[in-house]
């Protein structure tokens, strides 16, 4: 759990409180900090972080701090958080706010196999309409060794996940559960004006 | 009685076993699944974590597919589906600006008609009807199931409401205990499997899963029964590894709750393809009685 003293910094304070207050939907000033999310939240063992010192964090206006947390990328979406805010306070829509903001100043991700994972998701999902669970797997695992051999890992890492996921993989191939085969939406051209549009408005 | 149905992505892969379940199930209630025509993935998590706007537009078409479609409920079995579809109606009836904006690009506007039902809803509705008592063929026994809702059917990013209480659900419990089922009282009900995280954050994923699994063994449970795909498939493929990590000699089957209702109506093990679980899910079928 992160100890470190929270400093309020006014002249950083108000533009990146304003902005993710903004993008997320969320009015952290009024967080009272009763920490009720802290309690909930399942990930913050492995984050270091609670949901309550992230908000602090935002409001004192330390950006870097707000943006390079585990939280930020360890955070499942399980909206216990929200759920339990006595001010309805989603940390959740926090937590995507800043990835989406991480990604557009293109700082590296302080856990990139999950930024793989939901950018390979979105990328199947896009390219036929409908997920496939095939596709997914492999641009994720091209994405993951390209990474891992980057920041010097080497083939041991990769041929060590891999190793990992082809038995997951036969276990569920003998189970009729690898689906081989995509599905393609008809109307395609829809998806594509979405995705269009989702563009345009970044 | 006709409703309109979206199985999603993981029906029609890794879980097309739910899909064949349901609709079996259906059919036996009385209750003609009506496919959604050409619906397409609803960007489920990944979608709030990368693109605000599509996490809306993409549940949006299928939504605009269920307005036009005449029907007025849609059962969507897949807990993911059912919640970003439910949040993107809710963004859509308050924010008039941003449907324009989707409908634009939308062939099937969203008029925000359907009404969206969980897999769970759908039962507890043909549930107290006489005809629902005189169908079942057998009754759950010796079952103890720990009923897992996980997170997506009661905890939502906006203002929903729903009807079940949303820290102790009771509806998967209401259904297991007509069956005959004696459900447990636990603590994890809602708690979170880890979702993706078995694929890209293992050591979290794993950790929440030992959690679910110890509380369930310690509370009496022989089995887990759960409704989403994805809270099914990790328990089921990852409890090896789960148990492995955290010294849990015990494992338990994790049905659906089509399974057990569709067993309780008298469908064969085999048409329910029952055989497709990780963990050996036919012992407890010897349990099985007739009513």
């Amino acid at each position: 759990m992160s100890s470190a003293t929270v400093k309020f910094q006014p002249e950083y304070s108000q533009p990146i409180l304003q902005e993710i207050m903004e993008k997320s939907g969320q009015n952290l000033l009024s967080c009272y900090q009763c920490r009720r999310c802290a309690a909930g939240c399942p990930v913050s063992d492995e984050a270091g972080v609670t949901p309550d010192r992230l908000i602090r964090m935002i409001v004192f206006g330390q950006k870097d701090e707000a943006l390079n947390n585990l939280l930020v990328w360890r955070c499942v979406a399980c909206y216990t958080c929200g759920e339990r805010c006595p001010n309805n306070i989603q940390t959740a829509k926090i937590t995507e706010t800043l990835k989406q903001m991480s990604k557009k100043a293109h700082l590296e991700a302080l856990s990139p196999k999950i930024a793989s994972f939901h950018e390979a998701f979105i990328k199947s999902a896009i390219d036929n309409g409908r997920l496939s669970e095939m596709d997914l797997m492999m641009t994720y695992g091209k994405k993951n060794a390209q990474h891992e051999l980057k920041k010097g890992g080497g083939w041991k890492a990769v041929i060590a996940e891999l190793k990992g996921q082809a038995k997951l993989g036969l276990a569920l191939y003998k189970k009729k559960r690898v689906h081989l085969g995509s599905e393609k939406v008809k109307n395609l051209s829809e998806i594509k004006k979405l995705s269009k549009k989702a563009e345009e408005l970044k | 009685m006709k409703i309109a149905y979206y199985p999603g992505c993981s029906l029609h892969a890794s879980s097309a076993f739910y899909d064949v379940q349901t609709q079996m199930v259906a059919k036996r209630l009385g209750v003609e699944l009506v496919e959604l025509e050409d619906w397409n993935c609803c960007g489920a998590t990944s979608a709030c974590k990368t693109d605000n706007f599509l996490s809306i537009a993409l549940p949006a078409r299928n939504i605009g597919i269920a307005d036009a479609s005449g029907l007025d409920e849609l059962v969507i079995p897949c807990s993911s589906c059912y919640s970003r579809t439910l949040v993107s109606q809710k963004v859509l009836a308050d924010n008039s600006d941003l449907r324009d904006t989707i409908n634009s690009e939308l062939t099937k506007k969203v008029s925000g008609r359907i009404r969206v039902l969980s897999i769970i809803e759908l039962i507890l509705k043909q549930l107290n009807s006489k005809d629902f008592s005189e169908k079942l063929k057998y009754k759950l026994e010796g079952f103890k199931p720990a009923c897992y809702y996980g997170c997506l059917l009661t905890r939502f990013p906006y203002d929903i409401k729903i009807e079940d209480n949303v820290e102790n659900p009771q509806g998967m419990d209401i259904i297991c205990k007509k069956l005959g089922a004696e459900p447990v009282d636990w603590n994890y009900k809602t708690d979170c499997c880890g979702a993706s995280a078995t694929v890209n954050d293992a050591d979290v994923a794993l950790r929440l899963m030992s959690k679910i699994m110890k509380d369930a063994i310690a509370r009496g449970a022989n089995c887990i029964v759960a409704t989403c795909p994805l809270c099914q498939f990790n328990l089921d493929a990852y409890q090896d590894m789960v148990g492995e990590k955290y010294g849990i000699q015990r494992r338990l089957p994790v049905y659906f709750i089509t399974e057990f209702i569709g067993l309780a109506l008298g469908i064969s093990d085999k048409d329910l393809q029952i055989d497709r679980h990780l963990i050996d899910a036919s012992g407890l079928l010897k349990e099985i009685k007739q009513v």
